[in-house]
C-alpha cells in the first residue's frame, strides 16, 4: 500500500470517527433550539380554543411534562439505538416520514445537478471559445443572471409560463393522480425502471421535468462560470503550451489534458451542491408542491413536531457529512497533488 | 442566419417533444384541489378543514346541519329525545347500515367511536364536561347520559370528530391513531391514501342516496399560486378556498361573474376578531376599549383586505347559528371615539400607545393591522398610535394566557355547529375576580374577561331549547358587548370554484361541500 493511500485512509478514518461527535453536537443543538423556540406541539395542534385541562392532558400524553433533562437523555438514548421515535402530531414513525420524503429531495437534487451540468458546461465552453466576443458576453450574462435570480421567483415564473400559460408541464406534485405511485426505493424514476413500466416512467419524468430543469438552470451559472475560469487558466498553463509545441491536436489537448484538470474544482462544487440539496430545496419544494424533506421539515417546524424535526436534521446532517467525505476522498483519488 | 434557423428548428422540435410527452390525464373522477396535505384520516386526530371535508365524504354523523342550520338525521332515525330531567338523550339509530368493511353499524359502534374519541382525540376538549357516558340498551338505540342539562349537545352530534368507525376494523387501534385508512359508513370508500393525494370511490352499498359521480380525487398543493394556476389551466376540476390568498379569491370570483367558472359559497362560519387584554393598562379602561372599538372601520378593512368578500360583522356568533344578523358590538364612529379618548385625557399631545399583535404567518391579519394603523393615522392621529407586532401563530397561542399581548388579531371556527361553540371559548370563565378572569377559557383567548352574569346565562341556556335558548345566548352576548373584551371584525365563508363542465359546489351548514352532488355536466 502506497504512502499516499495510507495518508488518505488515516484522513478518512479521522473524519469518520468525528461523525458521532458531530451528530451528538447537532442533535443537542436541535434539541435545545426547539425547546427554546416559543410554543410547543400542544399549541400547534390545539390552537387557541382549547382549555387548560385539555392542554395539560395532551402535554402529558406527548411526554412533554417530563423534565427537559429526562427528555434529553431519553432522546439521546433513542438515537444511539437508531430509534427516531414517532411524530408527536400523527404517531407515525419518524423514520417512515424520512424514508418517504428524502428520496423525493434526492431525486430532484440529482436531476437538477445533471441539468445544471448539461446546461452549464456547454455554456462555459462556448463562452471561452468566443472569449471577448458577443457570444461570451451573452453566456456571462446568462450565467450571472441564473444564480442571481431568487429561486422562489424563478420557480413561480417557470410555473406560470410552462404550466399555466403554455400548459406543457403539471403545476406541481410528484406523480400522476390517476396512476398508483410505484413503491420500491422511493426514487420514482428508478422505481418505474425497476417495475419496467413505461407509463410510470413517463409520469415521473413529466412531473420531475419542470422543477429539475428550473433548478438546474438556476444552478447552471455556477458551473458555466467555474468551467470557463478554470479551463481558461488551464489552457494557459505550461504543460498545455508544451503539448501544443509537440504538435498534439487542440481537440486532444482540450479533452485529454485541459478538461480533466479544469473539472477538479467542479467536482468539489458539485459535491457541495449535492450535499446542500440533500437537505432539500425548500422554496422549490413549496412552489412545486414537491413532497421532499425540506417541505416536511418546514411543516414539522410549524407544528413544533420535535421528534420529526430532530430526526430529519440528524439524518440530513449525516448525509451531508458523508457526501462531503466522499467528495474529499474522490478528489484525492483524482488528483495526486492533493495531500492530507 | 444559419444559426437563427438552427435555433428556431431546435425550439420547434423541443416544443413538439414536450407536447408529445404530456400524458393523457383524463379521468372519470372529479379532481378536487385544496391547500396543504392530509396527515391523518383518523377522526380522533384530524383537525384541518381538508381532512374534515374528506371524513365527511367517507363517514356519516348522527345528524347533519343543512344550509338553513336545521338538524337533519343521518345515522339517527329521528330527532334526539330529551328525558324530562334533560340529563338523558335517547337516539334511535338507522338500521341496515353497513360499514365499508361489511360489518353492521349499531349502537356499539357509536359507543366505541365516542369512547375512543374521548380517550385519545386531540380535540376531545369539545366534549367539555357535557357527556358522562353512552349506554346501549338495544342494538339500534343509544342513551347519552349528561353531567348536566345541555342543549348544545345537539350541535355536538353533528361533529365530524364523532363520525362512527367500525369497531372490528379499529380493534387494534382503540388507543392509537390510524392515519392512512378509514372505515366508516359514508357515501364513499377510501381507495388510495397518501399525504398529498387521496382517492375515494362511491360506496355501492350505501344506505341512502348514492353519489352521482364516479369518485373524487383529492390533491393538495402547498401554495396558493399553484392552486390558482391549476384551476386556471384546467388541471383540476374543483378548487376549495382554504388558505388561498384574498387577491386570488377575488380574481376567481370575477371569473365566476364572467361565467368562466362556477362559484359555491358556504354559510359564514369563521369569525375574525381582535382580543383585548382587559385586565391591564391601557385596556382595563372601558372607555378606552370602547374608543378603540369605535375606531375600527370594518367596511374599509373588508374592501381593502378582502375585496369585500368577507362580511363585516359586529357579532361573535355567525348569523346561521343565530337565525338573524343582529349586530350587538360597538359600531364604527370615529367622532365618538375621539370624544371618549379626550374624556380619558388622551389626544392633543397625549397619544395613546396601542400595541397590536398579529399572526405574521396569516397574510390577512397583517393587512388588517396595516390598514387599520393607516386609517387611525388619518382620522385619530393625535389620539392613538398603533404599534404593530408580528408574531408567528403558534407562539401567539402559547403566550395568550400569559397576558403578553395587549391586543391581538385572531380567528375562530366553532368545532361544532352551535352558538355555544363560539361563545364558550371566548367568554367562559371558571374563576372570577370582578370582571377579571383568573381561570378559564377567556384566558386562552387573551381577553381575561369574565362576568358572573354571563356564567349564569350560560347555565340557564343549557336548560332551554330553540328560541328561548337563543334569546338567552343573545342576552349573554349583549352583556359581553357592553364590556368589549373583543372587537369582532368580519365573518368569512368557505368558497369553492368549479370548471364549467362540473356542477356548482354546494356547502352544508357546517361549511362542508357535498362531494356526492358534484358531477360532470355538458354545457
Amino acid at each position: 500500500m502506497s504512502r499516499d493511500l495510507n495518508k488518505l485512509l488515516n484522513y478518512s478514518f479521522l473524519k469518520i470517527s468525528l461523525i458521532p461527535l458531530m451528530l451528538w453536537f447537532i442533535s443537542t443543538l436541535v434539541f435545545i433550539l426547539l425547546r427554546i423556540a416559543p410554543g410547543d406541539p400542544v399549541d400547534a395542534i390545539l390552537g387557541s380554543g382549547a382549555n387548560e385541562l385539555s392542554r395539560e392532558l395532551l402535554r402529558y400524553k406527548l411526554g412533554l411534562n417530563e423534565s427537559l433533562l429526562t427528555q434529553y437523555f431519553s432522546y439521546i438514548n433513542d438515537i444511539v439505538h437508531l430509534n427516531f421515535g414517532e411524530s408527536l402530531s400523527t404517531q407515525e414513525p419518524v423514520i417512515n416520514i424520512i424514508l418517504k420524503s428524502l428520496p423525493a429531495s434526492l431525486e430532484l437534487g440529482i436531476f437538477s445537478i445533471i441539468f445544471a451540468i448539461l446546461i452549464g458546461f456547454p455554456l462555459g465552453y462556448l463562452g471561452l471559445k468566443n472569449k471577448g466576443k458577443k457570444g461570451d458576453y451573452i453566456v456571462r450574462i446568462v450565467g450571472i443572471s441564473s444564480y442571481a435570480i431568487p429561486p422562489f421567483w424563478g420557480a413561480i415564473l417557470a410555473q406560470i409560463i410552462f404550466s399555466v400559460n403554455l400548459r406543457i408541464f403539471p403545476i406541481g406534485g410528484r406523480f400522476s393522480i390517476i396512476h398508483n405511485q410505484p413503491h420500491i426505493t422511493g426514487f420514482l424514476v428508478l422505481d418505474s425502471l425497476l417495475e419496467n413500466n413505461i407509463i410510470y416512467l413517463r409520469e415521473s419524468l413529466y412531473h420531475l421535468a419542470l422543477p429539475s430543469l428550473t433548478l438546474g438552470f438556476l444552478l447552471s451559472g455556477i458551473f458555466s462560470r467555474t468551467l470557463r475560469i478554470n479551463l481558461d487558466k488551464t489552457l494557459k498553463s505550461d504543460y498545455v503550451n508544451a503539448a501544443i509545441c509537440r504538435g498534439i491536436t487542440r481537440r486532444k489537448i482540450l479533452l485529454s489534458h485541459a478538461l480533466p484538470n479544469a473539472l477538479l474544482p467542479i467536482v468539489t462544487i458539485s459535491g457541495l451542491t449535492i450535499a446542500s440539496l440533500a437537505g432539500g430545496a425548500l422554496l422549490f419544494e413549496v412552489t412545486f408542491s414537491w413532497p421532499g424533506i425540506a417541505l416536511r421539515l418546514y411543516e414539522a417546524i410549524s407544528q413544533r413536531d420535535y421528534t420529526v424535526v430532530q430526526g430529519i436534521v440528524i439524518i440530513t446532517s449525516l448525509l451531508i457529512v458523508s457526501l462531503n467525505l466522499f467528495v474529499d476522498i474522490f478528489i484525492a483519488l483524482l488528483d495526486p497533488r492533493i495531500e492530507y | 442566419m444559419q444559426n437563427n434557423f438552427l435555433i428556431a428548428t431546435f425550439i420547434f422540435i423541443f416544443s413538439l417533444t414536450q407536447y408529445s410527452c404530456v400524458p393523457d390525464n383524463k379521468t372519470k373522477r372529479i379532481i378536487v384541489a385544496s391547500s396543504g396535505k392530509i396527515e391523518s384520516l383518523d377522526p380522533a386526530r384530524a383537525n384541518t378543514l381538508k381532512s374534515l371535508q374528506l371524513l365527511n365524504s367517507l363517514g356519516d354523523t348522527l345528524y347533519e346541519l343543512n344550509s338553513e342550520g336545521e338538524l337533519i338525521p343521518e345515522l339517527a332515525s329521528g330527532m334526539p329525545i330529551f328525558s324530562k330531567d334533560k340529563l338523558q338523550i335517547i337516539i334511535n339509530l338507522r338500521k341496515n347500515v353497513l360499514f365499508h368493511d361489511g360489518t353492521v353499524f349499531n349502537s356499539n359502534a357509536i359507543k366505541f367511536s365516542f369512547d375512543r374519541f374521548k380517550r385519545i382525540g386531540t380535540m376531545n376538549y369539545i366534549l367539555g364536561n357535557k357527556i358522562k357516558s353512552i349506554e346501549t340498551p338495544s342494538e339500534y338505540k343509544i342513551i347519552i347520559n349528561l353531567h348536566k342539562p345541555s342543549s348544545s349537545v345537539n350541535g355536538l352530534l353533528t361533529s365530524v370528530y364523532l363520525t362512527p368507525i367500525s369497531p372490528t376494523f379499529y380493534e387494534g387501534y382503540s388507543d392509537k391513531f390510524l392515519n392512512d385508512k378509514f372505515i366508516g359508513t359514508g357515501k364513499y370508500i377510501l381507495k388510495r391514501f397518501s399525504n398529498e393525494i387521496q382517492i375515494i370511490d362511491p360506496n355501492l352499498n350505501y344506505w341512502g342516496d348514492k353519489p352521482i359521480n364516479e369518485g373524487i380525487s383529492f390533491i393538495g398543493y402547498s401554495n396558493s399560486t399553484s392552486l390558482f394556476g391549476a384551476l386556471k389551466s384546467k388541471q383540476i376540476d374543483v378548487l376549495l378556498s382554504n388558505s388561498i390568498d384574498d387577491s386570488q379569491r377575488n380574481n376567481l370570483s370575477l371569473l365566476s361573474k364572467k361565467k368562466e367558472i362556477k362559484e359555491g359559497t358556504s354559510p359564514a362560519t369563521e369569525i375574525s376578531f381582535i382580543s383585548l387584554r382587559t385586565n391591564s393598562y391601557p385596556l382595563n379602561n372601558l372607555n378606552v376599549r370602547l374608543a378603540i372599538a369605535k375606531s375600527l372601520n370594518r367596511r374599509l378593512l373588508s374592501n381593502k383586505v378582502s375585496y369585500g368578500m368577507r362580511q363585516p360583522s359586529r357579532s361573535l356568533v355567525p348569523p346561521i347559528y343565530k337565525k338573524n344578523n343582529q349586530e350587538l358590538w360597538p359600531e364604527y364612529d370615529p367622532i365618538k371615539a375621539k370624544i371618549l379618548l379626550q374624556k380619558e385625557g388622551y389626544c392633543n399631545g397625549n397619544i395613546l400607545e396601542f400595541p397590536l399583535t398579529y399572526r405574521s404567518n396569516v397574510p390577512a391579519d397583517k393587512l388588517i393591522a396595516l390598514f387599520w394603523q393607516d386609517d387611525i393615522k388619518n382620522i385619530l392621529n393625535d389620539c392613538i398610535n398603533i404599534r404593530l407586532n408580528g408574531v408567528e401563530s403558534t407562539t401567539i397561542y402559547k403566550n395568550l394566557n400569559l397576558g403578553i399581548y395587549t391586543a391581538v388579531i385572531l380567528d375562530w371556527t366553532g368545532p361544532y355547529s352551535d352558538p355555544e361553540a363560539y361563545l364558550t371559548p371566548l367568554l367562559s370563565c371558571s374563576d372570577l375576580d370582578g370582571e377579571n378572569c383568573k381561570k378559564g377559557e377567556s384566558l386562552y383567548s387573551g381577553s381575561f374577561w369574565g362576568s358572573n352574569k354571563v356564567e349564569k346565562l350560560f347555565l340557564e341556556s343549557e336548560n332551554l331549547n330553540g328560541k328561548e335558548r337563543l334569546a338567552k345566548l343573545i342576552e349573554l352576548e349583549t352583556i359581553a358587548s357592553e364590556s368589549i373584551p373583543y372587537i369582532p371584525i368580519w365573518i368569512s365563508s368557505q368558497k369553492a370554484w368549479s370548471q364549467n363542465q362540473v356542477s356548482k359546489p354546494i356547502f352544508n351548514g357546517a361549511g362542508i361541500i357535498s362531494m356526492s352532488d358534484l358531477e360532470f355536466i355538458n354545457e
